[in-house]
């Protein structure tokens, strides 16, 4: 009986919630005095396809470069040639210390075109790359950080290599601890690939843009755009649940 | 005693939340994006300036109350008349009929013509060249350039761009062929950046006609405008204009022989 009083609370409550927040935005609609009419995106399905897409292309794209970078940056950090570490802590200071909007500009009209990278694309996929691997290399760093001293004395005492070490070691330790911050990068990533839009990298917020300006419907296109990203980023948080129980499970006998 | 903080600090916040709704002042909200010098921009102390803002002020002498301008962006600009926002937009828009669908316009007060701002390594001459599968076109969102792009020039790669000084510096850097903006515009571009561009200023269009957008359905607001432009226009407004703001330009449209803005 209890356990079907709590399952009723818990639907009433999700139900008065969603009423709450539809009635809020309804509310607000009929104070703007704003006709919706979700059937103008229709005809622009195709070009929101493509965008969507691109989308999707460029996130995974720097999803690994950045975590190339990322990698690179953790480790330089702890280089024991000076020049090596101080320029990898400058880099991870100095682009999380800076917005993405900035560096866009910056990197292609300037550094871009100074060094020949013309490619638009390549130059999103890098500058995004760029920019998410300054925060993954910080995520590295603390996961790495985190693994007690004890864990590697052991690793020796049994007669690990040092490669086995990081096999056997190192890397399930680190995924365990850096998997949850590591996906809300990736979904970080999708985010901040909107910013894009403004060197015309033809993604989704720019289609948006592009539809905006000819409809001026603002609420609908901008209400369907974070739907939609909102179904990327939450089905890489489903995805990366399912990925956080594996590393536990390898990892119990802590 | 946890309860009691709890309801003030809720009853604090929904008093801020309805001091938020005051009542209308009578004053004359006008929207205009404040990037397209020397029409609408700001000066150094930041504050709105320009022949736009000029008429602005003027429009809102006409009818006894004070003016204030509000800065949006170019495709912010009709859906706030829709919405309210602001009374009406002065923001150098060209009247076009999928405009004139979701606004009103006044009658025409200016009229301008597209022009080409081209890279100095391109092959383009004229318009039609753009029409090319190997030609890059850069413009900006939203404006008749874009429209035009998409009209005629199925064949090149458009790349619609937030803001003008992209636009340009694509256009500087070889990253486009072509910039379509307006005449006024791609000149002082083109004498800004003399080594990297060439303008193609003639006209390969019919004018297009810049016009101040109401609400729609806002009868009573579009004749006291359409009045007011008659009265200025007749008593040298606009030559006024033109004499503050626009003298240099003035005088190189006359000697290229184009129609000036205001005729």
């Amino acid at each position: 009986m209890k356990k079907y009083t709590t399952c009723l609370k818990q639907i009433i409550s999700v139900v008065l919630v969603v009423i709450i927040l539809v009635g809020f935005v309804w509310i607000s609609l009929l104070r703007i005095n704003h006709r919706l009419d979700f059937t103008t995106l229709w005809g622009y399905r195709y070009r929101l396809w493509q965008g969507f897409k691109m989308t999707l292309i460029m996130a995974f794209a720097s999803l690994f470069v950045s975590l190339f970078i990322g990698s690179v940056a953790a480790v330089a950090q702890k280089a024991k040639f000076l020049t090596v570490s101080y320029l990898a802590k400058f880099y991870v200071q100095v682009i999380r210390g800076t917005p993405l909007l900035v560096q866009i500009f910056f990197f292609f009209y300037i550094i871009g075109t100074a060094w020949g990278v013309d490619n638009r694309y390549v130059a999103g996929v890098l500058i995004l790359s760029l920019f998410e691997g300054a925060y993954i290399a910080e995520i590295i760093r603390g996961g790495l950080e985190s693994i007690d001293r004890q864990q590697f004395e052991l690793a020796k005492a049994v007669g690990l290599t040092p490669a086995k070490t990081f096999r056997l070691v190192t890397f399930p330790l680190l995924m365990a601890r850096i998997l949850p911050a590591l996906t809300g990068q990736f979904a970080s990533i999708i985010k901040d690939s909107s910013l894009l839009s403004v060197i015309a990298i033809p993604e989704l917020t720019q289609i948006t843009q592009e539809i905006s300006a000819d409809n001026y419907r603002l609420f609908e296109n901008y209400f369907f755009l974070g739907l939609l990203y909102f179904v990327m980023t939450f089905t890489v948080s489903l995805i990366t649940r399912r990925l956080e129980r594996k590393y536990k499970h390898e990892n119990s006998s802590e | 005693m946890k309860k009691f903080f709890v309801v003030l600090a809720v009853a604090l916040m929904a008093a801020v939340l309805f001091c938020g709704c005051t009542e209308k002042k009578d004053e004359l909200v006008v929207g205009m994006e404040l990037a397209y010098p020397p029409f609408e921009t700001k000066d150094e102390q930041g504050k709105p300036y320009g022949v736009s803002v000029a008429l602005a002020e003027a429009l809102g002498e006409y009818l006894g109350k004070p003016v204030r301008i509000e800065n949006i962006n170019w495709d912010g600009l009709i859906p706030s008349l829709e919405t309210g926002r602001v009374d009406l937009v002065i923001s150098s828009m060209t009247i076009t009929e999928e405009r004139a669908k979701t606004v009103d316009f006044s009658a025409p007060y200016a009229h301008a013509y597209l022009a080409l701002l081209v890279n100095k390594n391109s092959p383009v001459e004229k318009v039609e060249d753009l029409n090319h599968p190997e030609r890059i076109v850069a413009v900006k969102k939203g404006t008749t350039g874009h429209v035009y792009a998409q009209n005629h020039l199925q064949h090149a790669t458009i790349n619609a761009l937030s803001a003008e000084s992209a636009c340009v510096t694509e256009v500087i850097q070889g990253k486009a062929d072509a910039f379509i903006y307006d005449q006024l515009t791609i000149y002082r571009q083109n004498q800004a950046n003399p080594e990297n561009t060439r303008a193609v200023l003639i006209p390969f269009q019919e004018s297009e006609k810049w016009g101040i957008a109401v609400k729609k359905g806002n009868k009573k607001l579009l004749e006291q405008i359409n009045a007011f432009l008659k009265d200025f226009r007749a008593a040298g407004g606009f030559e006024k204009l033109t004499e503050l703001f626009l003298a240099e330009e003035k005088k190189t449209f006359d000697a290229l022989g184009f129609p000036w803005f205001f005729e």
